[in-house]
């Protein structure tokens, strides 16, 4: 195991163990909407994690080089913001995609904009919960008031890999 | 049937994908190539399995704890920097996906969280979410990778929330 994962794990001890003060019930209940929730994403990770091995198969070794390469700058800062926004579900379907990316030679800034231009626009994310629950005009709110964020943080990432380098894993 | 198609979307969608990616694959390398990258995917599941059911129980563990109501009363149109804060944490503590998150938005709004405050609290669950972070971007993409992100983005939310506080849309919760 990785220290994160174990760093995970004695969180996840820690807070089962305050559940367990509260009362054996609450663990219970923490328990069974464990196997609630495994039972739900299972069946996604069944189709999604073949579905990322196949494309990353598919891509060319090089062909995010030209496009989010080290070396693509401002440009492929901004091509992947956008880009992530595209990318359709959740983490499970996403990060094994992005390592796919990783591996085809996306530089780190382009990676962070590509990463958190995901998280923020998620535009699979938006039809299918944001605008349901809270509507509209919530969504213009939030879109128009981090617009700009994914593209600031490849910048900011682009001036800190400069003094800090920093390798992408790729197993 | 259209109500299990609406339900099962993403998965068939996924599912489409990967069979086309698949039958490209074999047409292109053949047989064991398709092989190949299935056993790949299921070296990723054992990779991240781990992570997985730790993230699951420690975010089911933390909805038995927390009270989001209780929070809100710090976020309201008066908190200032102080409740875009609060909602900045709040949100990197919130498990789970956005089934979780969105549902969790409206609780806060009727407990009186303004809307930059709100905007502060998606913003940040999303971009920094623990469980997202901790399960899979830093196993997948690596820990200084993660660090990196994290670091730079840990600020962007109170921003975000600023500025949604100056903007001219009013926003209601939906009844």
């Amino acid at each position: 195991m990785t220290p994160g994962q174990i760093f995970l794990w004695v969180l996840a001890v820690v807070a089962l163990g305050f559940c367990l003060r509260r009362g054996p019930g609450t663990v219970h209940k923490a328990g069974i909407e464990t196997g609630r929730n495994l039972i739900k994403i299972l069946p996604m990770f069944a189709v999604a994690l073949p579905m990322a091995a196949f494309l990353a198969e598919l891509i060319p070794a090089d062909a995010a080089v030209a496009w989010i390469g080290p070396d693509s700058g401002f440009a492929g800062v901004l091509l992947g913001s956008v880009a992530g926004g595209l990318m359709p579900g959740g983490p499970f379907v996403t990060f094994p995609l992005v390592l796919a990316f990783a591996k085809a030679g996306a530089g780190v800034p382009q990676m962070v904009a590509l990463v958190s231009g995901w998280c923020v626009f998620a535009v699979h994310r938006i039809i299918t919960w944001e605008y349901p629950v809270l509507g509209w005009r919530f969504v213009a709110l939030r879109l128009v008031s981090s617009m700009l964020l994914p593209v600031a943080a490849g910048l900011i990432a682009e001036l800190v890999v400069e003094v800090v380098p920093i390798a992408l894993v790729s197993r | 049937m259209t109500s299990f198609l609406r339900r099962h979307a993403s998965l068939l969608v996924i599912g489409a994908i990967a069979s086309l990616g698949a039958a490209a694959l074999w047409q292109r390398d053949g047989g064991p190539a398709v092989g190949r990258a299935l056993y790949h995917a299921w070296e990723l599941f054992l990779f991240i399995a781990p992570s997985l059911l730790a993230g699951m129980l420690l975010a089911a563990a933390l909805r038995q704890l927390m009270s989001p109501g209780a929070l809100a009363r710090w976020m309201g149109a008066e908190s200032g920097w102080f409740g875009l804060a609060v909602a900045t944490l709040a949100g990197m503590l919130t498990p789970g996906g956005p089934m979780a998150a969105f549902p969790l938005v409206l609780v806060l709004a009727g407990a009186g969280a303004d809307r930059g405050a709100l905007v502060a609290y998606i913003t940040s669950w999303t971009l920094n979410g623990f469980q997202r972070v901790l399960v899979y971007e830093a196993p997948l993409l690596g820990p200084g990778f993660a660090i990196l992100r994290v670091v730079i983005t840990l600020p962007m939310p109170l921003l975000a929330g600023w500025i949604a506080r100056r903007l001219p849309i009013a926003w209601e919760p939906p009844k």
